[in-house]
């Protein structure tokens, strides 16, 4: 960007060039710039737009991967909302949104409004929360809560202490998706951080003033921080949901890819799974995937529309 | 960054040369992965096999004498286990880039045939480079569909009952041939009450052990092209199944879940379980106890309705090398060494050749050998029909909603009846 922005004003000053000279030059930057850039358009239109645009394609056919395929215009689209287990599919998936979300982000400001205060070590503890955002996706972590919410294991044999028997969660039509919550829960670390960074932009002599007219540190968290972090508020819930909507490798993982027992963790991208590659029927699959998305816009309309009712931007206030 | 001509013009330069080494790249990869002949002669084929560490392990002993005796053929090996394996293959016969040769079973016979994925090995045989002669038991008519050769069988096995030893003697009963389905699980009821464990691990969910009682009563889960029984059927079979795991003679779903990968059985969850002969040989190592093979339960005390099942190798229909690809499958299903590499890992050795070879030395090998011979010698081994096209994807939905139903989150009937829907539009994928 500086390239371009630069390249016409420097070398007018120094050589006094003729403009059809500058011209030419500022062609040739662009195309040097296009040039670096290509690696990535390439990458964009090959692997990114190219895809795109042929599943959309896709949503219209019946799609086996070997047989051409073939137009059959909204059928993918109305077998798929009659089909039971899509829409079981799709209650799960809210199901877990819905959980994994609020508890995600109720737990994420707790931790951020504790690190927010200086207090020693406060980096360490800072990493240390954070670790596990970085490590969660990862399928090995799948297998450790696998392993930590099994019968007779830790969690298991911690219930029963209290007089709890489930006989572990991972086999419990009923417990298993609590068990993809938790680990949810637990990579609480990147809304944290923002909730953190947040939190350090409220000013200080807002809280001075309130706790001289007398507010207790309840009322000043309701009156002045929740307001002042709600733009921060706001983007770590779209971003969380947009995030539990996509949900999958914990599921799959930790069910032993069969997304259940019962189907209990069947969530929608799972499904998918299942239908395009198990299945192969890849004409379902592109359509329930055209359908996501437009389901998780519909979800990003509503959320900007309602932050006129709840998020306070100080530039709007002035 | 300078803006003077010179570096300029290097700098567009060397931009241009970044992105044709990352177009060419891309290039490369896109079109990568096919086998070829080097300039020596020298061939490359990729073998593909599913399977645990042990398989892996003597596979490539086999492969490493392959190469040996045949030094102008080189094998690629490519292994996962069993769902990653058929995944990766679908995506890669899509994309016309399937391994040259690989493991396959009967369920997916018809299927990749339809797709026009398998070479008839039969042209390859009639070229001398592939022999047909030798294997036991009739078991070749396993790799035939339609009048075309494109599995060769390299074991052979049926589906048995392991059962516990100890469990069994411990609560006195006798798994004895010819038994009814009455007297086994009145054997489970004598096991619950004696030692307080399941007697069964939930055998209501296993398609194959379906297909052999339905077999018993004249009929077959699968037909060419459909399934052979009512939804009233499996429905009676779901309803009976769900009465006794809320009787406790199956062992609760839930705890069977957990112990994944490990069988239950294997896990001490329950005294028995209905699966293919040669998993027995796994159960050894993974519990505590010792196992056996006990006869199916029949219906009217002589037919199990059993067949002989096998794993088998097949080629891809558009390998560069049919030649190599035939010569290799020979060399693995006729090759006596190879036969007591593998021992009965893949089921009881298919040829004589490598029947004879393998000498069973562990309880184990040898029980299965024995249990094989018992179900051939009682002649009442029925023939296996390729299943349709599908028949993986209905397999997978039994299990599914057998397991619904034991977890009591179906009905035996909805679930019968969403299997029918599944199964109809499995056929038509």
């Amino acid at each position: 960007m500086t390239l371009v922005k630069e390249a016409p004003v420097r070398p007018a000053k120094k050589r006094s060039a003729a403009p059809v000279a500058g011209r030419r030059g500022r062609r040739r930057e662009n195309l040097a710039g296009y040039l670096f850039m290509s690696p990535w358009i390439a990458g964009f239109l090959l692997l990114t737009a190219g895809p795109m645009i042929a599943s959309l394609y896709y949503a219209f056919t019946r799609y086996n991967l070997f047989t051409p395929p073939e137009w059959v215009g909204f059928d993918n689209f109305t077998t798929m909302f009659q089909d039971p287990r899509w829409q079981k599919s799709v209650e799960v998936t809210l199901k877990y949104v819905v959980v994994a979300t609020p508890l995600k982000l109720l737990l994420a400001l707790g931790v951020a409004l504790l690190l927010a205060q200086k207090r020693r070590g406060q980096g360490l503890y800072r990493a240390a929360f954070y670790m596990p955002s970085l490590i969660g996706a990862s399928v090995s972590v799948g297998f450790v809560w696998r392993a930590l919410f099994s019968d007779d294991a830790i969690v298991d044999r911690t219930q029963k202490i209290f007089g709890v028997d489930v006989g572990g969660w991972i086999g419990n039509p009923d417990y298993v998706l609590y068990s993809l919550v938790a680990l949810s829960i637990w990579q609480f670390g990147a809304p944290m951080v923002i909730f953190l960074a947040g939190l350090k932009q409220v000013p200080q002599e807002l809280y001075e003033a309130a706790e001289m007219d007398g507010a207790g540190p309840l009322r000043r968290f309701w009156n002045i921080t929740l307001p002042m972090i709600s733009p921060v508020l706001f983007f770590n819930v779209l971003l969380e949901s947009i995030h539990a909507f996509q949900v999958f490798g914990s599921a799959y993982v930790v069910s032993d890819t069969r997304c259940g027992p019962a189907d209990a963790t069947l969530v929608y991208t799972c499904y998918l799974y299942q239908k395009g590659f198990k299945e192969a029927q890849m004409g379902f699959a592109s359509a329930m995937a055209w359908s996501l998305v437009v389901a998780v816009a519909l979800v990003t309309a509503v959320l900007f529309w309602s932050q006129k009712k709840w998020v306070h931007y100080e530039e709007a206030a002035k | 960054m300078g803006t003077s001509r010179n570096v300029e013009r290097r700098t567009i330069l060397k931009a241009a040369g970044a992105t044709a080494a990352t177009l060419g790249l891309a290039a490369t990869t896109g079109c990568g992965g096919d086998s070829d002949s080097s300039a020596d002669g020298t061939v490359t084929l990729r073998y593909a096999w599913w399977g645990g560490e042990p398989r892996t392990i003597a596979i490539k002993k086999t492969i490493a004498l392959f190469e040996k005796k045949y030094p102008k053929i080189k094998i690629k090996p490519e292994f996962t286990d069993y769902e990653a394996f058929w995944e990766k293959f679908q995506t890669q016969a899509s994309g016309g880039n399937p391994p040259d040769v690989f493991q396959n079973a009967v369920g997916f016979l018809r299927k990749y045939d339809k797709r026009g994925v398998l070479l008839d090995l039969k042209t390859q045989a009639d070229a001398g480079n592939l022999s047909l002669d030798n294997f036991r038991n009739g078991v070749l008519a396993n790799g035939q569909v339609d009048g075309k050769q494109i599995g060769i069988p390299v074991g052979a096995n049926t589906m048995a009952l392991v059962i516990d030893l100890k469990a069994f003697k411990k609560a006195g009963v006798e798994a004895k041939f010819g038994w009814t389905w009455d007297e086994y699980f009145e054997a489970l009821q004598t096991i619950q009450d004696k030692l307080k464990i399941a007697g069964d691990t939930g055998y209501f969910a296993i398609m194959y052990l379906y297909d052999l009682y339905l077999r018993q009563n004249g009929k077959a889960f699968f037909t060419d092209s459909d399934l052979g029984f009512t939804e009233d059927d499996l429905t009676q079979w779901w309803t009976d199944g769900y009465k006794r795991v809320k009787s406790g003679l199956v062992a609760d779903p839930k705890k069977i879940e957990q112990v994944k990968p490990k069988s239950g059985l294997s896990a001490g969850l329950a005294a028995s379980e209905f699966t293919w002969d040669n998993f027995s040989i796994r159960y050894e190592g993974e519990g505590e106890s010792d196992y056996g093979l006990a006869p199916i339960p029949t219906t009217d005390g002589k037919d199990t309705g059993q067949y002989l099942g096998s794993l088998m190798l097949s080629a891809f229909a558009g390998t560069k090398h049919p030649k190599e690809a035939a010569q290799f499958i020979s060399f693995m299903v006729h090759d006596p060494e190879v036969g007591k590499i593998m021992g009965y890992d893949r089921g009881i050795l298919a040829t004589t050749e490598q029947y004879d070879a393998f000498k069973p030395a562990d309880a184990n090998n040898k029980g299965v050998a024995a249990y094989e011979n018992e179900v051939a010698k009682a002649g009442v081994l029925g023939k296996i029909t390729p299943h349709p096209s599908g028949a993986d994807v209905i397999e997978a939905a039994f299990l599914r909603l057998g397991g619904e139903v034991a977890q009591g989150k179906s009905k035996p009937a909805d679930a019968a009846k969403a299997l029918f829907s599944e199964a109809k539009a499995a056929f038509a994928g």
